[in-house]
């Protein structure tokens, strides 16, 4: 009888509970407490003891009390909170392009060791040291002028805290457009460029132009003066490079064909394909085509000789060197990897390795069947070509579309060389002309044509919103950029490289004596053998050096 | 023989960069960019037989 007494009971007292707590649901949830400094404050800290104890498990070391405070005695706010959550995203960043740009420095071997391994060793001395001092030469073009050309009127790079010095840009309006041409801020790096953001981007930019100027020393080799070198050197340095460089990076009139001209995202170059590879290429092929090809690689008829480089081994381990260093090229040319995008690097690195591989894989294959042996220096070629065909697009393409244009690059560097040599004939000991400018070119153009729209850097790419996207992800214009990119490279680039060049043959010659290059440019030019140990003969000519007995 | 050449590498660039000018059409302005990169090439061919006509290996003898 109790039992049933209590069953109503029971059954009214679950009847409130549901209706209170339908009712607490339809009330509105209550404010948020705002957090105020009293509550940072109260964050624990770890006591100067307990840090001295040591910290084997790191749980300790990192902590509130690290935050910068703007006033001691007011402690910790909201705003040094802040301050340090900005500052720490502009650190990751410069820390991101300084290693990368140490990295892109480190080429520099790997361009010296694969010049010098495919050339003859009585010129070793004189190759290693074009590109020894193709770096002090360059940089120093680069910092009295240079670099104002290419970056003076860039300002605005967010991702290195805005760089607001670098803000005049010398412009044309011509057809009621601007035309933007050179930037006009940052000569030696002084005045209010005088700036932590400024001189992260110069570090970074100037190794990018030594790698151009380095290509032509390749091409050259064998048979270039050094003087001649040396001011070639500098007015790349100093002005065609950073010409094309402020076109499509400083905010000049190509990287402005989108906005301009309805033309996709206007010229997409990611990491330089154009500006670093087809320069340094093109230039090569003015000055090899003045300097002309080296005593003995032509017969009478003209038909080529084959002069092997003396050490395979550098030239391998010269292209693993770059390989390594080409994953500062292209990752790092995001300017950073925190914010707007930059997470994108791990893409970015992949597509590189893989481009590279299937670039080897191309050269390969095609020796193997043209040939009938898998040669060695070609597949370090193959290497290389598609390591620059992958430079412009790393940014913008998935892996698949990077795996395609690697590979098409590798055999492309192998037509590229038997043109060259066979039909242009122009000598190029190390391939450099096919290498980076048939594959610059053709690296260039693959953006057009392999972008898959699904890249975001902060929302836009030159200018224009949205994601750059190619021909076959349907954005025709920007292979219509992309083509105009090429034929600046060639129509204007290349002449002003070869109008230089030819003026530097009149005042100074750009060519050694006939006598000099027979006996090897090591002692003629720079007064002492790469190999003194050695006695070198040279195939085919009868004549040897021997020295040291 | 090479300012003909210069100009035919300097005129392709000018074909090209004209064409983004002169119309609004992609079609358009795709061949004009077409044609101004051939004629640039032609340029570097025909320098290059340019400096083929006096190579140092048409001499003979030790330089070739």
């Amino acid at each position: 009888m109790r039992g049933v007494r209590l069953l109503p009971l029971c059954a009214a007292a679950l009847l409130a509970l549901v209706v209170t707590a339908a009712a607490r649901a339809d009330e509105p949830a209550p404010p948020p407490v705002p957090l105020t400094s009293a509550d940072l404050k109260a964050i624990p800290v770890p006591s100067t003891d307990d840090l001295a104890k040591g910290d084997p498990a790191g749980t300790l070391t990192g902590n509130a009390g690290d935050i910068v405070v703007a006033d001691t005695k007011a402690g910790l706010t909201f705003g040094d909170v802040v301050s340090q959550v900005g500052q720490n995203r502009i650190a990751i960043n410069f820390v991101w392009t300084l290693v990368t740009g140490y990295l892109v420095m480190f080429m520099q071997a790997g361009f010296a060791l694969v010049e010098t391994g495919l050339c003859r060793a009585k010129n070793a001395n004189h190759t290693m040291m074009m590109n020894f001092m193709v770096y002090g030469f360059g940089m120093f073009a680069y910092w009295v002028m240079g670099f104002a050309l290419q970056q003076g009127g860039s300002a605005g790079i967010a991702n290195l805290g805005g760089m607001q010095s670098l803000n005049n840009e010398f412009k044309l309006t011509l057809f009621g457009k601007d035309w933007g041409l050179f930037g006009t801020k940052g000569f030696f790096l002084s005045g209010s460029t005088y700036d932590v953001g400024v001189m992260v981007l110069f570090l970074f930019q100037m190794v990018f132009m030594d790698t151009a100027a380095t290509i032509v020393t390749g091409a050259a080799a064998e048979r270039w003066k050094f003087a001649a070198f040396a001011v070639s050197s500098m007015c790349l340095a100093a002005i065609w490079y950073p010409l094309y460089g402020n076109w499509a990076w400083g905010g000049g009139w190509l990287s402005q064909l989108g906005a301009n001209f309805k033309l996709g995202h206007g010229y997409c170059d990611f990491a330089g394909s154009g500006v670093v590879h087809a320069v340094g290429g093109l230039s090569a092929l003015a000055t090899s085509l003045l300097i002309g090809p080296r005593i003995g690689k032509y017969t009478k008829d003209g038909r080529p000789n084959a002069m092997p480089g003396h050490d395979i081994v550098l030239v391998l381990c010269g292209c693993f060197i770059l390989a390594f260093g080409w994953f500062g090229f292209n990752p790092g040319s995001t300017l950073g990897a925190s914010g707007a995008g930059n997470l994108r690097i791990g893409s970015i690195a992949v597509n590189t390795m893989l481009a590279g591989a299937t670039g080897s894989f191309g050269a390969i294959l095609y020796m193997w069947m043209r040939y009938g042996k898998p040669d060695a220096s070609m597949s370090g070629n193959g290497l290389l070509a598609g390591l620059v065909a992958i430079t412009a697009p790393s940014g913008f393409v998935n892996p698949v579309g990077s795996v395609i244009l690697g590979f098409v690059a590798g055999v492309l560097v192998c037509l590229s060389v038997e043109f060259v040599e066979r039909v242009l004939k122009v000598d190029d000991p190390v391939g450099a002309i096919s290498v980076h400018g048939t594959c610059g070119l053709w690296g260039v153009l693959s953006v057009g044509l392999f972008a898959d729209g699904t890249s975001n850097y902060g929302g836009s790419w030159n200018g224009v919103d949205g994601s750059v996207t190619g021909l076959f992800y349907g954005d025709p214009g920007q292979f219509v950029a992309q083509l105009v990119g090429c034929c600046t490279l060639v129509g204007v680039i290349f002449t002003l490289a070869y109008v230089f060049n030819w003026a530097i043959d009149v005042l100074i010659g750009q060519r050694v004596s006939a006598d000099a290059e027979l006996e090897g440019l090591d002692l003629p030019e720079m007064g002492a053998l790469g190999y003194p140990e050695f006695q070198l003969v040279t195939p085919g000519l009868g004549r040897s050096v021997e020295i040291g007995g | 023989m090479r300012l003909f050449a210069l100009a035919l590498l300097v005129g392709g660039w000018l074909v090209a960069v004209g064409g983004l000018v002169a119309s609004d059409e992609l079609a358009t302005r795709l061949i004009t960019c077409l044609a101004g990169f051939a004629a640039s090439l032609a340029g570097v061919g025909v320098l290059t037989a340019v400096h083929n006509e006096h190579a140092i290996w048409k001499r003979g003898g030790a330089l070739s």
